[in-house]
């Protein structure tokens, strides 16, 4: 069979655990250090904001939920065969169609949008819309299966 | 394109999971394809025609929908 580059069934369970650790960390040291959600981006290597604990919290946390969410999205189905292949590739069409749509919608109708935040969306809407279109798409063709069953009994 | 999976599978009397098992799909990409809303690839088709011992061509066929081939 050809190669698919995906990772293997058990990751998804893996990426599941590291978006979990992530809450009880996360919210650990909010309670610790208050006012992370004023971090801002350091602007360049000279900056002292580079180094700053927050800073690299925030990397650290940033790097642990993307691969959690990165193993999620692209692990095998239990089964992964040619209808699921399609699936995934419509579903990741969607992804990118909203993600342009969505910084076009930010480039038209905003003013000086921070590049931070244009970041932000680029990192996490097509993951997430992906994500969630496929196990969509999958939950419903397990239940069109599931009432089809009840016709032939 | 349409396809008569269902009927052939009550004459060799196997169910959708037992064929999906010798073609090495799931459940429900049998389910899909039996209910029209996928069509498999030309590497499924013959395997699944293989199990009913038949021509692709009797499993499958095209629609009127379909037929728009160029004729030359």
């Amino acid at each position: 069979m050809r190669t698919n580059y995906l990772f293997s069934y058990k990751s998804r369970f893996i990426g599941l655990g590291l978006i979990l650790l992530h809450i009880p960390i996360r919210l650990f040291w909010e309670m610790a250090y208050p006012g992370l959600g004023s971090h801002h981006l350091p602007t360049g290597p000279a900056d002292s904001a580079l180094f700053t604990n927050e800073h690299l919290f925030n990397i650290v946390s940033t790097i642990l939920v993307l691969t959690g969410l990165f193993l999620i999205a692209f692990s095998k189905e239990k089964i992964e065969d040619e209808q699921i292949s399609q699936l995934r590739l419509d579903s990741l069409r969607w992804a990118i169609y909203l993600n342009y749509l969505i910084l076009l919608g930010s480039l038209i109708f905003t003013t000086g949008i921070d590049l931070f935040d244009i970041l932000r969306l680029n990192i996490w809407v097509p993951l997430i819309f992906f994500i969630v279109r496929f196990r969509w798409v999958i939950f419903r063709l397990n239940r069109s299966l599931k009432t089809d069953k009840h016709h032939e009994e | 394109m349409k396809n008569n999976i269902r009927v052939e599978r009550a004459i060799k009397n196997i169910t959708q999971a037992e064929l999906a098992e010798q073609v090495d799909v799931s459940r429900q990409t049998i389910n899909s394809i039996e209910s029209n809303k996928y069509v498999p690839s030309t590497l499924l088709a013959l395997k699944i025609a293989r199990i009913f011992n038949k021509p692709v061509e009797l499993i499958f066929m095209l629609e009127e929908s379909d037929e728009k081939i160029k004729k030359r």
